[in-house]
């Protein structure tokens, strides 16, 4: 039941913009929980080095006396993977085109976090 | 107290939360190596009996120690030109193999001998290659001193191999302990669980990157 929920999150991100190629959810011990990912991609990678990401993030932001970490963002040369927490105990990541809209992404990511959240 | 000596305490950290190096148990590391290495009382006494007979030609095994760790290349590097300085230390050590006792201060001692060895990044392997070279020349000393009597120069050389055997298992623990305090610090550093840099290890493990 959970997990088709989860599932249906984040098909509904997927489909909340053209610019989101991929989505998860993971468990902030890089543990795969749900996804919506192609299917040359590693689960198993974007797993644990989303969670590695975050907390290496989370530990920036406290150290660099910048607050409870919010998100993180990385940007490549073909996109972008932004990474939030999804409660307490997991971590959302999404992948997005180079040149998606971030600042809808940004709010369509934090409803979908609140949501994995509550579900979780 | 903080206790990180059995194979059950592998997985405990060996720093706290501020980053401090957490030590460990001695009393209980000198137990777990006479364990394993079977170092007895009666070898223990053994050894401490021939103090008088051995002592006078243990100057001899460190210089010819050198000697040959000098003809091995991988050695010579972190050799040259620390010898002298290196040799009475050792002696020290060789002494204190044949007047124990091999109590927790012996064990103290030698954990430290590793945790220096480990500072300088020296091979692990220097160490078990080092003693064997040590024991050898013990052995040979011992079948000389008591050719006469070659059912106690077998009691002396098990029970030189048994001290010789606790010394390197506390030496490498401190290498283990040094090599969980790197990744602990790493853990602390950058938040990560230990589950999740296992995590990222397997995943990383299973194909090239």
């Amino acid at each position: 039941m959970r997990q088709e929920m989860l599932g249906s999150i984040l098909s509904e991100l997927n489909g909340s913009s053209a610019d989101i190629e991929a989505s998860a959810v993971i468990s902030t011990d890089g543990l795969l929980i749900s996804s919506v990912l192609p299917q040359d991609m590693d689960e198993d990678r974007v797993g644990a080095m989303s969670a590695a990401m975050l907390s290496l993030g989370d530990r920036t932001a406290q150290e660099l006396s910048r607050g409870e970490l919010e998100q993180v963002l990385v940007k490549g040369r073909t996109g972008y993977i932004l990474m939030t927490y999804a409660g307490d105990d997991a971590v959302i990541t999404v992948l997005a085109k180079p040149k998606a809209k971030l600042g809808l992404i940004f709010l369509d990511v934090k409803r979908a976090a609140e949501n994995i959240a509550k579900v979780l | 107290m903080t206790t990180l000596v059995g194979a059950d305490r592998e997985k405990d950290n060996m720093i706290d939360k501020d980053g401090n190096t957490i030590k460990p148990d001695f009393a209980d590391l000198t137990r777990y190596a006479k364990q394993f290495s079977d170092l007895t009382t009666e070898k223990e006494n053994l050894l401490l009996s021939i103090k008088s007979e051995i002592e006078p030609l243990l100057s001899e095994v460190t210089d010819n120690f050198y000697q040959i760790m000098h003809g091995i290349p991988e050695a010579a590097t972190f050799l040259e030109g620390r010898v002298e300085k290196l040799k009475p230390t050792h002696q020290n050590w060789m002494h204190g193999l044949f007047t124990g006792p091999y109590d927790e201060k012996y064990t103290e001692a030698m954990y430290h001998v590793g945790d220096v060895h480990v500072r300088v990044n020296l091979p692990v392997e220097f160490m078990s290659g080092g003693i064997t070279l040590i024991c050898n020349q013990l052995y040979k000393l011992v079948f000389e001193i008591y050719s006469e009597d070659l059912v106690k120069a077998h009691k002396i050389a098990d029970a030189i191999n048994s001290a010789m055997g606790f010394s390197l298992f506390v030496m490498q623990k401190s290498y283990h302990a040094s090599v969980d305090e790197t990744l602990d610090k790493f853990l602390l550093i950058t938040g990560m669980s230990k589950a999740l840099f296992e995590k990222l290890s397997s995943t990383f493990n299973s194909t090239q990157p």
